[in-house]
């Protein structure tokens, strides 16, 4: 498609424009933004259900896939047409299957059609873009998170060359409505531990799967734990090599880096405004005037415009091409040590009011929900801590930890 | 270097790094700071000559910018003057010519050529000496005849003891004014202050009825538009200069930790110190990321430049802070010598932080910027 003009591309948004405007509905600008922690946090199966069907509307009209390849069910076009859509699709109700739907199509699928053989593209690349297959990815474990070539959930050939999965896996975003897992599993424990790891796509539904919610410390349930007991898995789905499952992981952890961002501050859209959030909560407790929550706004307001500030300085250093290609921990390790401090700032203003409201009055919750959820970037996707180690490896050059872990076989290893 | 920059640009900014560092490296500047060495004029008419002074001046009075952006321009000398605490406060001059091209008559205009090459210098005396950045602050006018009467004191005034003008905001009948005064104006008198950085001096402007003309104004009293542009562009410029340090000092400190050895490692193998230092490096990436934003929109005079100069002020302001208490910490007991060059660093910019506006007074004019 390199040979595209701007005829092509103005044709293509007037082909968007009209079937949006035959087959969607335009979108409610004053609905409310769905809070992680909040009442309608959690999908229930009907709105999954209708979700799908949506999902599956967009797909038939060929807008789903935009830049993917067309040989799986893709269109096969230009990031450019991909914008065309986002803009002019930003005025409609499309597909929201929460963040698993996200994980699926910007994590899950892009490491498929990167390691997938072709006939498990040709299966699955399709239905994860109409919605039929929602995928998670099955990656942390209760005795290995930070360090993730720790896993020890393991896969063992059966004498009929199938695997069977024995362990469990933890903090799975949305993994109560998804119908897929992309697992990894050690294959080979007397190896060293970056070399006995293998990927495996494994049916949520199989016998032996079993998955629990896990109650947040705000209360809701979007990230579940999983159980493995004598799962077995086809090697047909086994993804990457026998082995090779670090290099499948690595690229997987650039798709999260990039897409996977589930950032759930509130922001501004259009023109900028003064931390709409805590203006208005200012107001709720007759506070505007005050110097010290004056102060208080003007420091949201400051950090808001440093991480957008941030990020597009770290995108205008990425597509230069000779950046350090690591400088993206900035932005993760700026919303990993801003967050909280913006979180914290909302409940200083509300001070009496952030911390008890009458049980009728949803908005004066929020406050205490933003400062539950406020460390969640810290934590997720790479501490702050792992952050901080790449970046003064990877960017500043400075000498590696010292590892105990390298060269040793993975059962010699003291692990959790 | 602050990124997006044009190859003219780059080799402005580069040939200014080269002058800077044959000419007046920081050890020139530590024997000017101890006044064992005073600065000539010698170095303003070179800087002149380079175009440091003429980037806002318009072409028939000797003036013009490399790329035709001339914030963005002096944002790239204000970094390297910044990197190498160069003396001689440049952003209140190149303010002032900024000031009389925009809205300076016939006579004001004749100043240009002299500005643009070094042969004068101006200060820009905006603040009060208790810290208020308002163009009213400190200074109560009075109209004579058809002239003004200006009295009261400005603080902060950088490096007034080389400025032969001044750029004094005031206010008449509560609307904002500028005015061009010469430094031997009677009743003018300029009172050194001692201070935290050495390689800046400061000095409070006193006024005691100083009598001027009308054609002593500077645009139109009550022309808000003009006194609002001078400021974004001095938080700026003055931004960029606090860039140019806050990097400079962090790479020192990088070396520092790459060399310094205890129980038989670097020191900058030690978790606790890489992970400071990776503290260290977003602070100054950031930095650096809201100084570029805010340069741009102040050069393009985008609906954002006013809030993006504060943000950027109120930002670096504190980053300042921060990166200068973090590199002291990981220098250790050689950072806390009078010898080593950290504290011409940590001292400027704890300086630097306020002139202009300090963080919390950038941070209530966003709110009101804002209407809030």
């Amino acid at each position: 498609m390199s040979g595209q003009t701007a005829d092509d591309l103005e044709a293509y948004r007037r082909e968007v424009r009209a079937w949006l405007a035959a087959n969607l509905d335009p979108r409610d600008d004053d609905a409310p933004a769905r809070l992680r922690g909040g009442d309608a946090a959690n999908l229930s199966p009907e709105r999954v259900a209708q979700q799908r069907d949506l999902q599956r509307r967009v797909h038939e009209g060929g807008y789903t896939g935009i830049t993917w390849p067309a040989e799986f069910g893709g269109q096969g076009l230009t990031p450019a047409h991909e914008e065309i859509f986002a803009q002019e699709s930003r005025g409609y109700v499309v597909a929201d299957l929460g963040i698993a739907g996200l994980t699926t199509t910007r994590v899950c699928g892009p490491t498929i059609l990167a390691h997938g053989t072709d006939e498990f593209r040709r299966t699955h690349i399709p239905r994860m873009l109409s919605g039929e297959e929602i995928w998670v990815q099955l990656f942390s474990e209760p005795g290995a998170g930070s360090d993730l070539a720790g896993v020890s959930t393991r896969a063992t050939r059966t004498d009929a060359g199938d695997w069977v999965l024995n362990g469990s896996k933890v903090w799975t975003s949305g993994a109560y409505y998804a119908d897929y897992g992309l697992c990894l599993a050690r294959t080979d424990p007397t190896v060293p531990k970056h070399r006995g790891l293998t990927w495996f796509g494994v049916p949520l539904t199989s016998d032996g799967v079993t998955i629990r919610p896990i109650r947040e410390i705000n209360g809701s349930s979007e990230f579940c734990e999983e159980f493995f007991d004598d799962v077995v898995v086809s090697d047909a789905n086994r993804i990457g090599a026998v082995g090779d499952g670090w290099t499948v992981a690595r690229t997987m952890m650039v798709f999260e880096r990039l897409g996977g961002d589930p950032d759930e501050s509130p922001r501004h859209s259009g023109a900028r405004e003064l931390a709409p959030d805590l203006v208005a909560l200012a107001r709720r407790v007759g506070r505007q005037d005050d110097p010290v929550t004056r102060q208080l706004i003007a420091r949201a307001h400051v950090i808001d415009l440093v991480k957008e500030q941030l990020d597009a300085y770290v995108a205008a250093q990425a597509e230069s091409g000779t950046a350090n290609p690591n400088l993206g921990s900035y932005s993760k390790l700026a919303a990993g040590t801003l967050n909280p401090v913006r979180a914290s700032i909302g409940l200083e203003i509300a001070a009496a009011a952030g911390v008890a409201w009458h049980p009728e009055d949803t908005e004066a919750s929020t406050t205490a929900l933003n400062y539950l959820n406020g460390r969640i970037l810290a934590i997720a996707g790479g501490t702050n801590e792992m952050q901080r180690n790449g970046i003064s490896e990877r960017i500043l050059g400075l000498p590696r930890e010292p590892a105990h872990d390298l060269d040793r076989p993975f059962n010699e290893l003291r692990h959790n | 270097m602050l990124p997006g920059v044009t190859a003219d640009q780059k080799l402005f900014a580069e040939t200014a790094e080269r002058f800077i560092r044959s000419t007046c490296p920081v050890s020139t500047v530590r024997r000017v700071a101890q006044r064992e060495e005073e600065l000539d004029g010698g170095y303003f008419t070179e800087i002149g000559e380079l175009g440091w002074l003429a980037l806002f001046v318009p072409e028939e009075h000797g003036g013009g910018s490399p790329s035709g952006q001339p914030v963005l321009d002096a944002g790239l000398i204000a970094e390297q003057r910044g990197r190498y605490l160069q003396p001689g406060g440049i952003v209140g001059s190149n303010v002032a010519a900024l000031a009389i091209t925009l809205g300076g008559t016939g006579e004001q205009r004749a100043l240009l050529d002299d500005l643009a090459g070094g042969k004068a210098l101006a200060a820009w005396a905006l603040g009060d000496p208790a810290g208020g950045w308002e163009a009213s602050a400190g200074v109560a006018v009075r109209r004579d005849g058809t002239g003004f009467v200006l009295s009261g004191t400005k603080g902060l005034v950088q490096d007034a003891h080389l400025a032969g003008w001044f750029l004094v905001s005031a206010a008449v009948d509560g609307r904002p004014a500028l005015f061009l005064l010469p430094a031997d104006a009677p009743g003018l008198s300029i009172e050194p202050l001692a201070g935290l950085d050495l390689t800046h001096r400061y000095a409070e402007l006193v006024l005691r009825d100083v009598a001027v003309p009308a054609s002593a104004v500077v645009g139109q009293i009550g022309g808000d538009d003009l006194g609002e542009r001078l400021l974004q562009v001095a938080a700026v410029l003055t931004v960029a200069e606090m860039v140019g340090a806050i990097g400079e000092l962090f790479a020192m400190t990088l070396e520092h930790a790459r060399n310094r050895a205890a129980f038989g490692r670097v020191i900058g193998s030690f978790q606790a110190v890489k992970h400071q230092l990776a503290d260290l490096s977003l602070a100054v990436e950031c930095s650096r990321a809201i100084a570029t934003g805010a340069l741009t929109a102040v050069q393009e005079q985008t609906p954002d430049a006013a809030e993006l100069a504060s943000a950027a002020k109120a930002f670096v302001g504190d980053a300042a802070i921060d990166v200068s208490q973090g590199c002291l910490q990981l220098h250790g007991g050689i950072g806390y010598t009078w010898e080593h060059d950290l504290h011409l660093y940590l001292r400027r910019l704890a300086t630097d932080r306020v002139v202009f506006g300090d963080p919390a007074w950038h941070r209530e004019r966003i709110c009101r910027l804002h209407g809030l």
